[in-house]
């Protein structure tokens, strides 16, 4: 096998590393990527994990549940590794301090050092990214933008999570773990990948335009030149009061080729609205419906293997709400279930990206 | 004048996607995430100078 996983829960940390080196035994992995619960402390953990795996590039982030194989976890560790028959090269860097001036061009400047080539003349077809970042820095929208400006290679990820407590996520590298930082990585695979974006939403016929925003705050103060509670609450047709039972069964979307960057408001504040990502002023969003998450899972991991053939790893990366709604519908079990004995390391984020940062979306990245 | 936003977004997929139609797609996708829906710009739309100061930063980035 070229891609193996591995995931220890409930256990001490000394004895976690135990069990998650015990399943790669025999295995000698190149790249190993983990999903560790805040159950374990951050520094702890990532020191621990590069000791274990001395000959692999190790890199990973706290998560709000973790996703092994075929199950949905807690307080667990959940790690991806691959063979050198998996991976021809990858580089990693840690863009720090996100929240005053990233230096995002630094860590481009040392891709282009590793690879001997402009960022911007790596073959997407070759290539693939991977971001993840602390989840409360609220800068993914500036730091996948600006990754966009740099690459055509595609990134995909997550943002770190921290059980739903909310107060300090990490992300995992170099035996370290770092605060309002993003881990990026530049892989180059052997064997065949594609994305998946997949989103549980269908458009409504109801448009909203962004006419006055704070995008920092993540804030929208009008819609249509109205103020944006009312007219989100207009455009479902209901009074205010319950539009905001409905942000999470109906939020918007940016409608790209008919499939949507999901927006999801997190809560109506007087008559603004604000929201888990940054919008944009003169944006054209749609309103959207909950659609089914198992079917439409399913149906977009055929179409991966579709163009792929039979998966052989999958990195997950899974919105929160998406789990609670599967939680509270008792439908974890057939989440899990979707990737049969494809070996799979996953998260529940605080945010999801590829290409740009959107909500309510699991990101996947899928080997053949 | 008009038409100057088709015309620097027309160059700036040109720039990014190197001739490989099948990157047009990623490109159209982050100036719609940039807020530039390119397909609202013809060659008769008005030059907002809000849109094109966003396009002049991407052309810079990328050059």
């Amino acid at each position: 096998m070229k891609i193996r996983n591995a995931y220890a829960e409930n256990q001490a940390l000394d004895r976690a590393i135990e069990t998650i080196t015990g399943a790669f035994a025999g295995f000698e992995p190149v790249l190993l990527i983990f999903f560790a619960s805040p159950f374990f402390e951050g520094t702890a953990v990532s020191a621990a994990m590069a000791g274990a795996f001395p000959n692999a590039t190790v890199f990973g982030c706290s998560s709000a549940g973790e996703l092994t194989t075929g199950r949905m976890l807690n307080n667990a560790i959940s790690a991806l590794a691959f063979s050198r028959e998996a991976i021809g090269d990858v580089c990693i860097q840690v863009v720090e301090d996100m929240r005053n001036g990233m230096d995002v061009n630094k860590a481009f400047n040392a891709f282009q050092e590793h690879y001997g080539i402009s960022s911007h003349d790596l073959d997407p077809s070759r290539h693939i990214g991977i971001v993840l970042v602390d989840g409360l820095c609220r800068r993914e929208e500036e730091l996948m933008d600006r990754i966009g400006d740099l690459t055509m290679v595609n990134f995909i990820g997550g943002s770190a999570g921290d059980d739903f407590q909310f107060r300090e996520t990490h992300v995992y590298a170099n035996g370290t773990s770092y605060t309002n930082a993003a881990v990026l990585a530049i892989v180059r695979p052997l064997i065949p990948f594609t994305f998946v974006k997949t989103q549980s939403f269908v458009p409504l016929d109801r448009k909203l335009l962004v006419t006055e925003a704070r995008e920092e705050a993540r804030e929208v103060i009008s819609f249509n030149g109205k103020p944006a509670a009312q007219a989100y609450a207009e455009a479902l047709g209901v009074a205010t009061e319950e539009a905001s039972r409905r942000l999470k069964h109906n939020p918007l979307g940016l409608i790209v080729d008919g499939i949507p960057f999901v927006r999801s408001p997190q809560r109506i504040q007087g008559s603004s609205m604000l929201f888990y990502c940054g919008i944009k002023e003169g944006m054209e969003l749609s309103l959207l419906e909950a659609t089914d998450i198992i079917a439409d899972t399913r149906a977009a991991l055929d179409q991966a293997r579709k163009k792929i053939g039979p998966l052989s790893g999958v990195l997950s990366f899974n919105c929160i709400m998406r789990i609670q709604e599967l939680e509270q519908n008792g439908l974890t079990d057939q989440y899990g279930a979707l990737l049969g004995d494809v070996p799979t390391a996953g998260l529940g984020t605080y945010g999801e990206q590829f290409i740009g940062h959107v909500n309510q979306t699991a990101t996947m990245l899928v080997f053949g | 004048m008009a038409g100057k936003i088709k015309q620097m977004i027309d160059a700036i997929i040109e720039q990014r996607t190197r001739n490989n139609p099948e990157l047009s797609g990623v490109v159209r996708t982050k100036l719609m995430l940039k807020g530039v829906d390119p397909n609202r710009y013809t060659e008769t739309s008005e030059d907002d100078p809000r849109i094109i100061s966003i396009l002049e930063g991407i052309i810079k980035t990328c050059s």
